[in-house]
């Protein structure tokens, strides 16, 4: 009688153990390594997210290299413009300081459509004291030039008022000598 | 009383000085852009005390779609979706409200909307992304905890761990989230965690060529982000009737923007 309340309170607890015991080694089996050490998630996961491989650099990453255009384009007014959103991104260009792929270069009408991607006066939500707008063609005719101009025959796209206030000084001083 | 030789010079002089003054560039109302986040290249970085926040300034707003053309290049984000988009939203003259995002701004914006009859009051743009709750509607809904808040604020997605099952793409109030169709597991915009990790800006704030986009440390007390969330001017954070407690903040956003 009493051997076999003491078997019974013995089979009770050994099993309690065993189950705790394989439930406890079934979680660890389970669960992924990091799981739990911020929260109810894997901790490694941030770690990948980090891990992303970076594809754009910075302007000056940029003008590392190309110091013509990093001394035009830092006076200009294009200043605020990634190199890369014309250009491509750094990752495609170069890798550890050495040139790995030729970015394209945009051509004839590809920089006037580029150009106004920012610079439509059609958009109204552009507001004067954040971009300068322009009308196309009215701008083309108000400046007397052909309609099939494209934006960089007169402006520097690095630094777009380049030549125009080079020209009216120019211009400028002649008026006031002759 | 001057000799010639000396009044010469002091004419030469003042035409030099006065050629040069006409010369030299004039430094206008330029936008500084810091390129990187100050105080965390070249440091430990300590998971435990770091707060960002995002601003978007709707008046800054051109609609230009760098950050969409950015953000796609960045993940190489399959066609059809984005992390990021920039909406357009034309207010009529019967207050009526008019929004459209074709390719979510991929293109930029090239024309005005010509589909509405009556008069235009308004236009603006809105630019979107991941608000990055505190108290996040989509890491609530994840059965497989596969979308957690980092310790440092982030809402983040493990792409192992994720079964697809799409349950935070609906739960989601500001439609961030997709199901990215070449992984497919669910994908959102990180703010560029990576980029963040290593002391960059995210890539949209890198080439926004008007300062629309603001990203900082709040940490820092001399950033931008700082210095906007503690000053006087009103910030507002979308739906917020939700209680979701976004950390992406929207300055000059109207009353219409959701």
């Amino acid at each position: 009688m009493d051997l076999s309340y003491r078997m019974r309170l013995l089979i009770v607890v050994l099993s309690i153990g065993v189950l705790a015991g394989g439930g406890l080694l079934f979680k660890q089996l389970l669960l992924p390594d990091s799981f739990g050490d911020y929260g109810p998630y894997r901790a490694d996961a941030i770690t990948e997210a980090a891990l992303v491989p970076i594809r754009h650099g910075t302007n000056t990453s940029c003008f590392k290299c190309h110091s013509h255009e990093a001394k035009i384009h830092k006076k200009g007014r294009h200043q605020t413009i990634s190199c890369e959103f014309c250009h491509g991104t750094y990752a495609d260009h170069a890798k550890d300081g050495k040139k790995i792929g030729t970015l394209p270069v945009k051509k004839e009408k590809e920089i006037t459509t580029l150009c106004l991607r920012c610079h439509n006066t059609e958009i109204k939500a552009r507001h004067e004291e954040v971009i300068k707008t322009v009308a196309m063609p009215n701008h083309l005719k108000d400046q007397n030039v052909k309609l099939t101009h494209n934006c960089n025959q007169c402006h520097q796209v690095h630094a777009p008022l380049k030549y125009i206030i080079r020209a009216k000084q120019i211009t400028g001083l002649m008026e006031a000598g002759s | 009383m001057m000799d010639r030789r000396s009044f010469v010079k002091k004419v030469l002089n003042g035409t030099i000085a006065g050629s040069l003054f006409l010369v030299w560039p004039m430094g206008g109302n330029s936008i500084e852009t810091p390129e990187e986040i100050p105080g965390i290249k070249g440091k430990e970085y300590d998971i435990h005390h770091q707060e960002f926040a995002f601003i978007v300034d709707v008046t800054r707003c051109i609609g230009c779609g760098s950050c969409c053309v950015a953000d796609k290049r960045e993940y190489n984000v399959p066609d059809g979706n984005y992390r990021t988009w920039v909406e357009r939203y034309v207010k009529g003259f019967s207050d009526k409200i008019y929004v459209d995002s074709p390719h979510g701004g991929l293109d930029g914006y090239q024309h005005a909307r010509t589909d509405i009859d009556e008069e235009i009051r308004d236009t603006f743009f809105v630019p979107k992304l991941c608000n990055m709750c505190k108290e996040a509607p989509c890491v609530q809904v994840c059965p497989v905890g596969a979308t957690f808040i980092s310790p440092d604020g982030f809402v983040l997605v493990d792409e192992k761990r994720c079964v697809g099952c799409a349950y935070c793409i609906q739960a989601c109030p500001y439609s961030v989230r997709f199901l990215n169709p070449v992984t497919k597991v669910a994908e959102k915009c990180t703010w560029c965690y990576h980029r963040i990790r290593k002391g960059l800006l995210p890539a949209c704030v890198e080439v926004c060529p008007t300062g629309a986009r603001k990203f900082g440390s709040m940490k820092d007390e001399t950033s931008e982000v700082y210095k906007i969330l503690k000053g006087p001017g009103v910030l507002t954070v979308l739906k917020k009737e939700m209680g979701t407690f976004p950390a992406l903040y929207y300055k000059g956003a109207r009353r219409e923007v959701i």
